[in-house]
C-alpha cells in the first residue's frame, strides 16, 4: 500500500457515521453533516470508504434465506466453545468447564462419562472407527475402542448410531447388547426399558446368559426389557426425528406426549387425569420447549396451568 | 519464507506425531491427515522465518487453528441444517444460495471469534436481522447507548481483522 493508513480516530469516527445513518438514514441534515465530515480530509473519505465496505460484506441481510442465519450463528458458536473447551484446553482449565457446563447437566453420571449432552442439548461425535454417534438430550456414553472391540456404553438417554460399513459396532445398553451392522439405529433408555428402531441395515441383539441372536430389520421398532425383546407393530412417535430437531407423533396419548416433551426442559411437565388420554398427531420443534407447549392449546381442548417457570401442568378446560 | 528444507525436515520428524495428535483430536482418521497436510501447507506460506526450536509445540499451535476452523465449518453446517429443517420445504434456500450463506457464515464466525458475547449477539441482532438499535435494547435488556458502543466495538473489531494485512 502507498498511501498512509487512515487512523483509529478517523475509523472510529467513520463506524459512528455509518451506524448513525442506518439507524436514521432520510434525515438530510444528518446526510449533509456525514458528507461534510467525509469532505474535511482525506483520510476521513479513505476511512468511510472501508468501513463501507466491511458493513456491506457482513451485511447477511441480502441474501435470501439469512433469516437462519442469526440461530446457525449462535448455535455453532456454542457448541463450537464448547468443544474447544473440552477437546483442546488442558486439566486445569477442564475444571472451569465443567462447572460452567454443570448447570445444565442432568446427572452426576454424566461427569464421569466420556460424552454427555445436558438438558435440550444435542450432540453429535465422530467415533474413531468412522461411526457417528449423535447424542440426544440428558444423555451420558462410555467408549472403548480398542484392538478388539469398538463398544458405546449407553449409560443414560439417548443415542443414534450411524454405522461405517466396514465395522460393526457394540452398544451396550442397561437391558441388552446391540450389535450394529452397516446402517443407522436409535436406542433409548427409558426407566424400565430399552427402545431400539432400526432406519436402515439391521442390528443384532446379544442377550446375557442366551447365545441366540436376535435380529432387528430396518424399519422394524423393538422394546427390551425383563421379559426380553419384542417387536413393536405400532408406534406413536417417530425415533429417529430429534436428530432433526423435532417431535413427530401419530396418535400419541398426551401423557406420553409430554413425558418425552418434559426430557428436553427443566422442571415438573405434567397433565391432569382426565385428559391423559387426549391423542395427539402433528410435528413440533423441540428447539423452545416452552413456545412448543404454548401451542397445545391451540389444537387440543387444554390449557396451561403455570405456577412458575418450571412447573406446568396441562389440564382440561372444563 | 521459511526454507522448503526446514519444513521438509519439519514434516519428516513430526508428520506421524501430528497425525496422531490431530486424530486423538478430531477422531477421525481421514479429518487428521487433511488438517496435518494443511498444517505443512500452511508453514509454506509464511513468511516469517520458522521458530524451530519447540517445532511440536509450534505445530501444534498452527494444527490447533485448523483445528477450530474445521469444527467451525462443521458446527455451522449442522447448525445451519438444523435451522432449516424448521422451514417450510417450499421457503427453504436453493443449494447454491446456501453454500453462498454458509461461507459467510463462516468468514464472520472467524471474524466475530474473540467478541464478548453480548457484544457479538448485539451485532448480529443488527447485522441478521436488521433490528434498530431501540429493539435490540428492548431485546437484551440493556441500554440503547450500551448497544450502540457494542456495535460500534464489534465493527471495529471487525475493520481491524479485515484491513489487518495491509497495516
Amino acid at each position: 500500500m502507498t498511501t498512509a493508513q487512515p487512523g483509529a480516530t478517523a475509523v472510529k469516527q467513520a463506524i459512528q457515521w455509518m451506524l448513525r445513518l442506518r439507524e436514521n438514514g432520510h434525515d438530510p441534515a444528518l446526510q449533509h453533516q456525514c458528507r461534510q465530515w467525509r469532505s474535511a480530509r482525506q483520510e476521513h473519505e479513505q476511512a468511510w470508504q472501508r468501513v463501507m465496505h466491511l458493513h456491506q460484506d457482513l451485511d447477511l441481510r441480502a441474501i435470501p434465506g439469512a433469516g437462519l442465519a442469526l440461530q446457525t450463528l449462535e448455535t455453532s458458536q456454542r457448541r463450537l466453545q464448547r468443544r474447544q473447551a473440552l477437546k483442546l484446553l488442558g486439566g486445569v482449565a477442564m475444571v472451569g468447564t465443567a462447572t460452567w457446563l454443570g448447570k445444565d447437566l442432568d446427572a452426576v453420571n454424566a461427569w464421569a462419562s466420556d460424552y454427555a449432552t445436558g438438558t435440550g442439548e444435542r450432540r453429535s461425535v465422530a467415533l474413531p472407527d468412522g461411526s457417528l454417534m449423535q447424542l440426544n438430550t440428558r444423555s451420558a456414553v462410555d467408549l472403548a475402542f480398542n484392538d478388539q472391540q469398538r463398544l458405546v456404553r449407553l449409560k443414560q438417554g439417548e443415542l443414534m448410531i450411524t454405522c461405517s460399513p466396514q465395522h460393526p459396532l457394540l452398544v451396550q445398553t442397561r437391558d441388552a447388547l446391540l450389535e450394529g451392522f452397516e446402517g443407522r439405529f436409535v436406542a433409548r433408555q427409558d426407566s424400565d426399558c430399552t427402545q431400539v428402531s432400526v432406519s436402515h441395515g439391521r442390528v443384532a441383539i446379544h442377550r446375557p446368559g442366551n447365545g441366540q441372536l436376535q435380529w432387528i430389520e430396518s424399519g422394524q421398532n423393538w422394546r427390551l426389557d425383563a421379559q426380553g425383546p419384542h417387536r413393536l407393530e405400532q408406534v406413536d412417535m417417530d425415533a429417529m426425528a430429534w436428530t432433526d430437531g423435532l417431535i413427530v407423533t401419530r396418535n400419541m396419548r398426551l401423557f406420553d406426549f409430554l413425558a418425552q416433551v418434559s426430557r428436553y426442559r427443566h422442571g415438573y411437565l405434567g397433565c391432569s387425569e382426565d385428559i391423559a388420554d387426549v391423542r395427539l398427531s402433528g410435528v413440533f420443534r423441540l428447539e423452545d420447549p416452552e413456545k412448543l407447549l404454548q401451542l397445545l392449546p391451540r389444537t387440543l381442548p387444554v390449557r396451561l396451568r403455570q405456577r412458575t417457570r418450571w412447573w406446568v401442568r396441562v389440564e382440561g378446560l372444563v | 519464507m521459511p526454507s522448503n528444507d526446514s519444513v521438509q525436515t519439519l514434516y519428516s520428524d513430526h508428520h506421524g506425531w501430528l497425525h496422531a495428535w490431530l486424530r486423538s483430536k478430531l477422531g477421525n482418521a481421514a479429518d487428521a491427515a487433511d488438517l496435518a497436510q494443511d498444517t505443512f501447507v500452511r508453514l509454506l506460506q509464511r513468511r516469517e522465518h520458522l521458530q524451530l526450536n519447540t517445532p511440536r509445540a509450534f505445530l501444534r499451535t498452527v494444527a490447533r487453528g485448523l483445528v477450530i476452523d474445521h469444527w467451525r465449518r462443521e458446527e455451522l453446517h449442522r447448525a445451519y441444517l438444523e435451522a432449516l429443517a424448521q422451514v417450510p420445504e417450499a421457503q427453504a434456500p436453493s443449494a447454491e444460495t446456501r453454500e453462498l450463506l454458509l461461507e459467510l457464515l463462516e468468514r464472520i464466525a472467524r471474524m466475530l471469534d474473540g467478541l464478548k458475547p453480548k457484544v457479538r449477539r448485539a451485532f448480529l441482532l443488527a447485522q441478521c436481522e436488521g433490528l434498530k438499535h431501540q429493539a435490540i435494547a428492548d431485546q437484551m435488556g440493556i441500554s440503547v447507548r450500551t448497544v450502540e458502543r457494542y456495535i460500534a466495538d464489534a465493527l471495529y473489531h471487525c475493520y481491524l481483522l479485515r484491513y489487518a494485512d495491509e497495516c
